[in-house]
This record gives structure tokens, C-alpha cells and sequence, in this order.
């Protein structure tokens, strides 16, 4: 196993009006592959930030991120984007389907973005069995519940083979019931299909099934 | 529903049913306004190359598409014993406002010698004879004017239809020649001279006689009737750019209302947006899905555009007369205008998208 993200003194500090407002002051996170590690820490800690950043939707004030041996951080704008489609699964607390298309078509979105040959029918068919989903594929979002929909989100980010999965809050909208679910789905790609996590959660019961857990404070691991 | 441009549009019909008539509006105007030109204008060129007459005998300054009748009549005994001349008739064409097209126009002629030179014949009634009878040809007879009916011209004068000729030729009512010398007050005057020529087969014939005419009677205008009864277009100068101004205002409503109703879009979607951004999906990707949905309500609007054309030109026809023709060239414009339009109108708010923050756009509500 190698190491499959690495971040180093990540540094970001946002602008507001004249002031400097810091989120993160140094991080330094070493991730191996197949790993699932929990995130947790107060909010307005800088989880979510050091997330984004991770996954190159935020460009860092100061610091690299290398993810699967490509810099993140010296990377254009272009570039970042092409990393992201090609390394990074996202999966959102508020689910973000798109809602005028079915679960099938969400995902079918996603392989249409990653681009030609990512269509894989066996992949597909291993993931949504995987995630109990082979009945619901034919639905919109609208028409499935809140646990549903996370596992529609959670097929979509992982069907075209990212090197890590980034989650933020994933359970944060769901009932105990959905929870428990959906973090048995991430603990089966986790698993079986070695995939890499990193999940931001304020449920330890959710933190409890991952791997290694890390505490942020003001914008520092601890 | 796999696709989300499609679904996008059946997301919210009524907003795109708008836009959809946004561009249809616009290719409909491109195609009546050319089609209505274009169709007088071919109805006017047709009728008046049914004026079998080769050479057109009249004054200088004499105006195509205004009354005037400053043209002494002695000139038609003159020009009949010009060599090569067979006959003369002379005619008073008079223009007065009227109706929906705003101008109509009737001629004065002595209908028996017009009528043996245009090889025009009554198919009902007689010639006109006293100065409030006239004739019509099919198309003004259609239109509910049969023999024995009264029609106004010049404003509320009634005049009675007494016969109804075919084929069409010059304007579609015709009195007589001294009625309309009457009327203008100009008696012995006509507006021009209808000359035909004696075995005139090629068109250096007919120079050769205009040329002698102009030799044995200068100081006139001498043209053959080809050159005299010009299209539309070319008779009144601006019509050209005005038909290119209106085409050119059309592509503006197309792109301004597929702008706005893709601006709407974005803004409603702009979480979506950064969905896709956080899928990776790259500038051109979101820029291309954005301008693929504009022209897909662009090509809907087009064939909405071309259906409401066809049936507001019907719909025209009927109840006014008026003729439309609806050209390839111009549809092929009003087509490419309809497109080009949503796809520019689509553009702004389609860069405007791929340019968001992604963790702004997901964080939108």
C-alpha cells in the first residue's frame, strides 16, 4: 500500500472585506491507499475547507497537495479540474442529484463527464448491486428517500474508479436507521473494492467505523 | 432520462415554451417580411410581363410607382407611323391609398386596343365603357367581386364591375381611358405609351425601333417594358435595407429571449453547476451542455417559427389578399438566424456558469 494523498503545511486564508480570516494554519496529512479516515472537530474548525482543498474545488494560500502522484497545488485551474475527474469521487451532506435526471442517469452523467471508455456496464451493475440499488435506478431523486439518495450520490462518486472518495458529512441528513446504512456502504467499498476514504463527520458512531480518525481545532490537526 | 439537456427543457415547460416562441417569434417575422415582399413583388413582376408590349413610350421623371399622366396622347399617332411600330396604347396607371397594403393601383386603358395587344380576354361581360364601369382580372373577381357588382376606388367612388378578364396583366382593375383623364383632370394625357412592334423576334429588333423612336420623337424617355416594370425591391431604394434591419432585429429578439431564458436557467441551477464542477467536468464541457439546450429550444422554435409562418401567411392571404412566397434562401436565413441566435444569446450566460467558484456555486440556495 502507498501513500495515496499527501498534504503538506496546507495553508488557506480567506479574504473578507479587508480582513484576513485564516481556516487552515499548517496541516500535514499523509493518506494510504485503502484507507478510511474520519475527520471530526468542531464547526468552523476548517474540515471542510481542508476537503475542498483536498479535492481542488479551493486553491491552497500556502502548502502542496499530491494526490496519487500528481501536485494538486502547481496545477492550472484546467488541470485541477481533469485531476478532479479523474481522482476524486465527492459526496455531499445534501445529497446533490441532479433532480430532472434518474438515479441511472445520474451516474450515467458522471461516466459522460469522466469521459470515453468509463463506461463500464460490469462496474455499474457491481457498484449498484453493492449498494442495493438495482431497483431504483429508474428514479429521481424526488422519488427516493434521503438514505436512497446518499447511496445514488455515493455510487455516482465511486463508478468511474476514483483514487479517493472525499465525503463531507455524508449521514449529517440522514435518520440513525439510513446512517447506519449508508456508513455499511462506505465500510463495504472500503472493503471490497479497497477505496480510498476521507469522510468529514460530527458522528463518532461514524467515526467509530473508520479506520483512523484525525481531530481538527482551529484550523490544525490535533 | 438520462440526458440532461432534455430534461432540463421538460424540466420547466412553460419557461422553455417561451423562449421556444421567443425564437419562433423571430424566424416568423424574418419569413413573413421577406415572404410578403418577395410575393408582391413576383405578383407584380408576373403581371407585368403579361404586357405583351416590347417597348414603353413615356416622359422623363415619369415615376414607376407614383400616378402621373403628363404624356400627351398625340404621341400615339406619331409613334404608329414609326417604322416598325405595329401599335400604340395609351395607358394611365394611377396609385391611391387603400386598404391593408396601404396602395393600390388601377389603370385607364381604351380596352379594346389593350386588350388585342396584351392578348388579354374577357371570360365575363363586356369592356368598360361609361366612366363608372370597370374590369378586374380573376384574382380581384375572387375576391367576392362578381359581374354586376359595385367596387370603390380613388377612396369611396363606386365603380360596376362589367366584366372580368384573364390572364392577369398590369393592375387587376382597368376603366377607361377618358374616365381616368376625368378623374385626374388631364384630359388628352396618359402616363405612358404601350408600343408593339412589327415581327420584333430578338431583342435587337426591339432596340432598333426604341432607337428610331427616340431619333424621330427626342426629348422623351424610351425603354423596353423588361427595363420600365422593375421588382419591388428595386423600384423603392431603402426596402433592401429595411428587409435586412427587420431580419437582423429578429435575430436580436431570438437571442435576447433564449439570453434571458438561459441567464434564468443558470441562476436557478447554479448549485447544479457546481455539481458538475465538483464532478470534474471541465469549461467547455458546461459551456457545451448550456449552448446544446439553447439549441435545442433554438431548433424547436424554428419549426414552430416556419409553422406560425405558413399559417399567418394563409390566414393573410385569405382575409387581405395579400401574397406571400416563402423562399428557401430566406428560410435557410431565417433558419440560420434562429440557431446562431440562441446559440450566441446562450453564450454569455454559458461562460458566465463555467466561470463560477465551484464551493460558491454548491453552497447556493
Amino acid at each position: 500500500m502507498g501513500i495515496i494523498l499527501k498534504a503538506e503545511n496546507l495553508e488557506k486564508v480567506y479574504k473578507v472585506g479587508k480582513v484576513d480570516v485564516p481556516a487552515l494554519r499548517g496541516v500535514d496529512l499523509t493518506v494510504q491507499e485503502g484507507e478510511f479516515l474520519a475527520v471530526m472537530g468542531p464547526s468552523g474548525c476548517g474540515k471542510s475547507t481542508m476537503l475542498h482543498l483536498l479535492g481542488g474545488l479551493l486553491t491552497p494560500t500556502k502548502g502542496r497537495i499530491i494526490v496519487d502522484g500528481e501536485d494538486l497545488t502547481a496545477a492550472s485551474d484546467a488541470k485541477r479540474t481533469d485531476i478532479r475527474r479523474r481522482k476524486i469521487g465527492f459526496v455531499f451532506q445534501r445529497f446533490n442529484l441532479f433532480p430532472t435526471l434518474t438515479a441511472e442517469g445520474n451516474l450515467r452523467l458522471a461516466e459522460r463527464i469522466h469521459g470515453n471508455g468509463s463506461d463500464d456496464p460490469d462496474r455499474r451493475r457491481e457498484i449498484l448491486r453493492m449498494l442495493k440499488l438495482e431497483d431504483k435506478m429508474h428514479h429521481k431523486p424526488l422519488e427516493l428517500s434521503g438514505g436512497e439518495q446518499q447511496r445514488v450520490a455515493l455510487a455516482r462518486a465511486v463508478v468511474n474508479r476514483p483514487a479517493i472518495v472525499l465525503a463531507d458529512e455524508p449521514t449529517g441528513n440522514l435518520d440513525t436507521e439510513n446512517s447506519a446504512l449508508v456508513l455499511k456502504m462506505f465500510r463495504d467499498l472500503n472493503d471490497r473494492l479497497n477505496q480510498t476514504i476521507i469522510m468529514i463527520t460530527h458522528n463518532p458512531e461514524a467515526a467509530a467505523a473508520c479506520q483512523r480518525i484525525i481531530q481538527m481545532r482551529d484550523g490544525h490537526i490535533v | 432520462m438520462d440526458n440532461l439537456v432534455i430534461s432540463n427543457i421538460r424540466q420547466r415547460p412553460l419557461r422553455s415554451a417561451i423562449s421556444v416562441l421567443g425564437v419562433a417569434l423571430g424566424v416568423t417575422l424574418v419569413m413573413l417580411f421577406t415572404g410578403l415582399s418577395r410575393g408582391m413583388s413576383d405578383d407584380l413582376q408576373k403581371r407585368s410581363s403579361n404586357v405583351r408590349a416590347e417597348i414603353i413610350f413615356t416622359r422623363p421623371g415619369s415615376m414607376t410607382g407614383a400616378t402621373s399622366a403628363n404624356l400627351s396622347t398625340k404621341y400615339v399617332d406619331l409613334l404608329k407611323k414609326i417604322e416598325g411600330v405595329e401599335s400604340a396604347v395609351p395607358v394611365i396607371r394611377h396609385f391611391y391609398p387603400s386598404g391593408v397594403w396601404g396602395v393600390d393601383q388601377v389603370e385607364g386603358v381604351d380596352w379594346d386596343s389593350f386588350a388585342q395587344m396584351s392578348n388579354i380576354r374577357l371570360i365575363q361581360g363586356r369592356g368598360p365603357k361609361a366612366i363608372d364601369e370597370i374590369v378586374i382580372d380573376e384574382t380581384k373577381a375572387s375576391r367576392n367581386h362578381p359581374v354586376g357588382s359595385l367596387v370603390k376606388l380613388f377612396g369611396e367612388k363606386d365603380f360596376k364591375v362589367v366584366g372580368i378578364y384573364a390572364p392577369e396583366s398590369g393592375a387587376r382593375a382597368k376603366l377607361t381611358l377618358e374616365a381616368m383623364q376625368n378623374f385626374l383632370e388631364a384630359p388628352g394625357k396618359c402616363s405612358y405609351i404601350l408600343v408593339k412592334c412589327k415581327n420584333c423576334k430578338s431583342q435587337a429588333e426591339q432596340i432598333a425601333v426604341a432607337r428610331r423612336i427616340n431619333e424621330q420623337l427626342p426629348g422623351n424617355k424610351v425603354q423596353l417594358t423588361g427595363e420600365f416594370f422593375p421588382s419591388i425591391e428595386n423600384s423603392i431604394p431603402g426596402l433592401a435595407i429595411f428587409m435586412r434591419i427587420l431580419v437582423g432585429l429578429a435575430a436580436v429578439v431570438s437571442a435576447l429571449v433564449v439570453m434571458l431564458a438561459m441567464h434564468t436557467t443558470i441562476t436557478e441551477r447554479t448549485r447544479e453547476i457546481g455539481i458538475l464542477k465538483a464532478m470534474g467536468a471541465s469549461r467547455v464541457y458546461i459551456i457545451s451542455e448550456i449552448e446544446r439546450e439553447a439549441l435545442a429550444i433554438s431548433f424547436m422554435g424554428l419549426l414552430v417559427g416556419f409553422a406560425l409562418a405558413a399559417l399567418a401567411g394563409f390566414g393573410i392571404h385569405k382575409a387581405t389578399g395579400l401574397i406571400f412566397e416563402f423562399g428557401g434562401w430566406w428560410a435557410l436565413t431565417a433558419a440560420i438566424i434562429g440557431l446562431a441566435g440562441g446559440a450566441l444569446g446562450a453564450f454569455y450566460p454559458a461562460a458566465r456558469a463555467a466561470n463560477l467558484d465551484p464551493v460558491t456555486a454548491l453552497a447556493y440556495e
